[in-house]
């Protein structure tokens, strides 16, 4: 089918667009309308697929490229393009939302189309970002992910959502309209809003300075990195669970996206400068994170904090400026997105029984739901990163490019404080299922609960599967994204980064003749150093 | 009657036409009210829009908008004329539609409304044709005569008259700042058509001193116009107390027109004014700006917030005045990078003006559909919930309020993009800064709205009023809206051609 491949970005971006618009106007219904939106998502992620098997993994370079004019004579248009980065979020982005779709099947009975309308709403808005390489395209669908949140939070919320709702948006905006007179003053300097002339120009180091501050200040707050995180506990406590997965697993990585993306290669002198203050910044957030998270007395809110804390690896991971770091940072992307996302949706699922989070309120459940207790088990050791999960890899490969790290002036003490945060990590969540899950069922209302359902582990299993699979066979990512970082960090002059041949090893996957697992091309960069 | 030689107006009828047909149009109008009478008298809006189309298309009819002098150089007739005359019969078309439902729903008979509607857009239409600082008066008097009776005119209501009253006495003291200011300017130049003006500061003759004086006193009367802080006292009075429909009338066409003659008069005075008064206008942009939407922030009134929202848009307008005579922009004669900077920000200004009109009616035309014989729907606490009892108009102004915040990818997005590209451009990043900061304060009152409409439970006494037709008109313009946030190129370019024509 050429009139689909031809353009697939835009199919894959603009289907749940067309999804959204029929809940809006046509399906109004309950049933018809959670089976449409299902179908749509699902579709999506077939179309996904496309972009998925036919990814040449040995080009950094974008592909699947689209471009027509748009504005000022084509200086501004539309362009569209996937490299191995952008492909990873965006199958994270497409796998999650039938799943998503699927978890609000009872839970949300209010409005039921208008709240499907806004899930697929918000998944085209994020597919765009991931694609767009047009800066005010870029911008637009960035801005555009504002309003579907805005009213999953604000509608179909907890007791403090309008809070929450107007927090969440306030608090981007004031990122992003920075960003926008950065990116101005750039499209001035380059004559275009092409993100390939963007990068193509030579800025002074004042100037570099100051916009890295404007487009930083924009994903910092997306992240969020502490201490400006603030937003993210009031959001994701009050949004409905489908909110706060999406939060969780896709929506705050756009920060971290558009740091590797824009502001890294963008301004590479600044990035330098900056990255020490950053770091310092990451691994405070990191252990924050994790010493809020211990004395939550709401499970959403632990797992809340949490992604503070793993959200700060992954700036670590970025700032490391090691092509590993950088690499461990967007494997903890897909990492935390499939583990905090299954969080949050298993949270979902005991407050759909019990409509409380508190911890104090459960304990013993694993009696009477031993499927519900294994699966949370296993999400609960993925987030910790236990060896042989999603999570382990991640930060390794992040703690190991810090440590490593030739830019950051205390590259090994950062990364032993953030390896502390492993460890209150593995303190929290571990106690807070042990409080849920262990011990005697003293609170009558926790017996008779019903165990998971079908639908459920429809929901919950191909998560925990690529937990596992993830975990065992990293080359799966890997592969796939070495020629991109490389690409993307060019700019940077980073060592070992330097785009075909030079430094081409430092990622490689496990080679044939040695064993599988997903220490080797770890140990393979130690030896090489 | 030898030796009496009558102005040959036979080879200007085609672009007088339009005219014409407003001024006929609306003295034909009275002449129906007064002498046909059928029970519903819902003849009036019926023929005001025949009127407005039948000028629409003498307008279209005209082909190639060459800039032209007219009536022995009192008028230029061109696309820049032409553009706003679109613009402000589209907005009387709505203001009609509005108020035609609005009316009848009132039970109101307000026959005088529509000629009156005709002849305020006739002065509009003389306005941003104007060419000389006579025409410039009478077009600004013609309008704000009628305006103060729209205002003012519904009968047994103390706040419309207040408003009427208000808007009358300091409308007066505006015209007469106005009218000094022409004074000197004539003092100046020995004449009061514009291209006396110009020719005279071209050649820098006379006193200089007296041109300063005098375009900033016709400054302080545009400003009164299009509401720029501090000369805008009356705005949340006026536009409270007015009924909806000519709030929404005030806010757009009226606010049009004085920019339009604004950017005329700004254009006409930038080489050598230029550094006399971009400090001050800037100054006056940023507190514009900054003061309409602290203010707003506060307010419980739907309408006055809207009232503080338009001051604030003054703001964003004011700073593309501001780049327009910005020195960068260096003079129509300077060189081509100043030319391409005063055309971006001259475009922008354009369009901002269309995508404003087109949000704001789209406010007000909800605004005024929700009311009852009762009263207006002002108070915002009684919006709550609205969407569950009124799901279209609710929609329809959510989109008008994210498009008035500027959230992509609607046209306010778009508009502010150009404006604040020009801005930078011309170099003037700070203001493009404290532009966004403000745009980024706005969003917290415009989404004010929605969190009432969208999240609250619905209370008993909530609006409720429904006018399908103004609905239907308002969903209509919230559709350019976003069309013309995705797709806002074609009337981009148009509204440079037009601004380029206009400033050669």
């Amino acid at each position: 089918m050429p009139f689909i491949t031809d353009h697939i970005l835009s199919w894959v971006t603009f289907l749940p667009l067309a999804g959204a618009v029929l809940l809006w106007t046509v399906v109004r219904r309950e049933g018809p309308a959670r089976w449409l939106a299902l179908g749509v998502a699902l579709a999506d992620f077939v179309l996904s697929l496309h972009l998925w098997f036919h990814f040449d993994a040995a080009s950094g370079v974008d592909q699947f490229v689209e471009h027509a004019a748009w504005l000022a004579d084509g200086r501004i248009a539309y362009r569209m393009g996937m490299d191995g980065i952008s492909l990873m979020l965006v199958m994270l982005t497409t796998f999650l939302g039938p799943l998503v779709i699927l978890s609000t099947w009872r839970a949300i009975t209010e409005r039921v189309a208008e709240f499907m309308g806004f899930l697929l709403l918000l998944q085209a808005a994020m597919l765009g970002t991931f694609f767009a390489r047009d800066m005010l395209l870029f911008y637009v669908f960035w801005e555009a992910m504002l309003i579907p949140m805005y009213f999953i939070i604000g509608v179909w919320g907890g007791q403090r959502r309008l809070y929450a709702a107007v927090k969440f948006f306030i608090f981007t905006m004031v990122g992003s309209v920075f960003m926008l007179v950065g990116i101005l003053w750039l499209y001035f300097q380059a004559g275009s809003m092409d993100l390939a002339a963007f990068l193509s120009l030579h800025l002074p180091r004042a100037a570099q300075l100051w916009l890295f501050a404007a487009f930083f200040l924009a994903f910092a707050i997306k992240v969020p990195l502490w201490p400006l995180h603030t937003w993210l506990p009031d959001a994701h406590v009050e949004a409905p669970t489908a909110g706060s997965v999406i939060l969780a697993g896709v929506l705050l990585k756009m920060g971290t996206y558009g740091m590797l993306r824009f502001a890294m290669p963008l301004f590479p002198e600044a990035v330098t400068a900056f990255a020490p203050a950053v770091s310092v910044l990451a691994v405070i957030g990191i252990i924050y994170g994790a010493l809020v998270a211990l004395v939550q007395p709401d499970v959403k809110k632990l797992v809340a904090y949490s992604s503070v804390s793993h959200l700060g690896f992954a700036v670590l991971g970025l700032f490391s400026l090691t092509p590993l770091g950088v690499a461990g940072s967007l494997y903890q992307m897909l990492a935390h997105g499939l583990s905090t996302g299954a969080l949050f949706l298993l949270v979902g699922v005991i407050y759909e029984r019990r409509h409380t989070r508190e911890i104090a309120e459960f304990g013993g459940l694993a009696h009477g739901m031993p499927r519900y207790a294994t699966l949370f088990l296993v999400t609960t050791l993925a987030s910790i990163g236990l060896p042989g999960l999603a999570g382990f890899v991640a930060e390794f490969m992040i703690l190991f490019g810090t440590f490593n790290s030739g830019t950051l002036a205390h590259g090994r003490l950062l990364a032993v404080l953030a390896a502390t945060g492993v460890v209150l990590g593995a303190i929290y969540m571990l106690w807070m299922y042990q409080r849920v899950f262990l011990g005697r069922r003293d609170n009558p209302k926790n017996e008779g609960l019903a165990d998971l359902n079908g639908r459920e582990l429809v929901v919950i299993l191909p998560l925990v599967l690529f937990m596992f699979w993830l975990g065992v066979r990293p080359g799966l990512v890997l592969d796939r994204v070495e020629a991109s970082i490389a690409r993307v960090l060019a700019p940077l002059g980073v060592e070992g980064a330097a785009p075909a041949g030079h430094g081409h090893g430092a990622l490689e996957a496990p080679a044939a003749d040695l064993p599988a697992g997903q220490g080797q091309f770890v140990f393979r960069n130690a030896e090489m150093r | 009657m030898n030796g009496f030689v009558a102005p040959s107006v036979g080879g200007q009828l085609d672009v007088l036409l339009p005219y014409l047909v407003v001024a006929v149009g609306g003295l034909a109008i009275m002449l129906v009210d007064a002498l046909v009478r059928t029970r519903r008298r819902d003849h009036l809006p019926f023929l005001t829009l025949l009127v407005l189309l039948g000028s629409v298309l003498a307008q279209l009819a005209r082909s190639g908008g060459e800039e032209r002098e007219i009536l022995a150089g009192m008028m230029t007739v061109g696309d820049y004329a032409r553009y706003f005359n679109l613009l402000f019969a589209g907005c009387g078309v709505l203001t009609t539609v509005f108020a035609g439902a609005v009316l009848e729903r009132d039970g109101r008979g307000r026959p005088e409304f529509y000629p009156l509607l005709l002849f305020s857009i006739l002065g509009m239409m003389v306005l941003a044709a104007a060419s000389d600082l006579l025409t410039v008066f009478l077009g600004i008097e013609t309008m704000s005569l009628a305006v103060y009776v729209l205002a003012g005119g519904v009968r047994g209501d103390v706040r419309s008259s207040e408003a009427g009253f208000k808007y009358l006495l300091l409308g007066g003291f505006a015209s007469a700042f106005l009218l000094m200011g022409m004074a000197l300017l004539y003092g100046f130049a020995g004449g009061t058509a514009f291209s006396d003006i110009a020719g005279a500061l071209a050649a820098r003759e006379g006193d200089l001193g007296l041109a300063m004086l005098g375009g900033g006193l016709v400054l302080v009367g545009f400003a009164f116009k299009v509401a720029i802080v501090p000369f805008h006292m009356w705005t949340p009075d006026v536009y409270d107390g007015a009924p909806a429909y000519v709030t929404g009338f005030m806010a757009t066409a009226v606010k049009a027109a004085g920019f339009a003659i604004l950017v005329r008069f700004a254009w006409l005075m930038q080489p050598q004014l230029a550094f006399v008064w971009y400090p001050v206008l800037a100054g006056l942009a940023v507190v514009t700006m900054t003061v309409g939407n602290l203010v707003a922030l506060a307010q419980s009134s739907v309408k006055r917030l809207l009232a503080w929202s338009s001051i604030a848009h003054a703001g964003y307008l004011m700073l593309g005045v501001v780049t327009l005579i910005s020195p960068a922009t260096g003079g129509s004669a300077q060189m081509v990078l100043g030319r391409e900077v005063g055309e971006s920000a001259g475009s922008a200004l354009l369009f901002y003006l269309l995508a404003y009109s087109l949000m704001n009616l789209a406010a007000f035309g909800i605004v005024a559909s929700l009311g009852s014989r009762e009263g207006e729907a002002d108070d915002i606490e009684r919006y709550a919930g609205l969407s569950r009892r009124r799901p279209v108009a609710a929609a329809v102004l959510a989109v008008a309020m994210l498009s008035l915040a500027g959230i992509p990818p609607l046209v306010g997005f778009m508009s502010k993009f150009y404006l604040f590209s020009a801005v930078v451009r011309a170099g003037l990043v700070p203001l493009a800064v404290i532009g966004v900061i403000n745009s980024l304060i706005s969003v917290y009152y415009y989404l004010r709205l929605l969190v009432v409409m969208y999240m609250k439970k619905p209370e008993a006494d909530g609006y409720a009023g429904h006018e399908p037709l103004a609905v239907g008109a308002a969903a209509v313009l919230a559709g350019l809206v976003l069309l013309l946030g995705v797709v806002p190129d074609g009337v981009h370019r148009a509204a440079l051609v037009v601004f380029r024509q206009m400033s050669f």
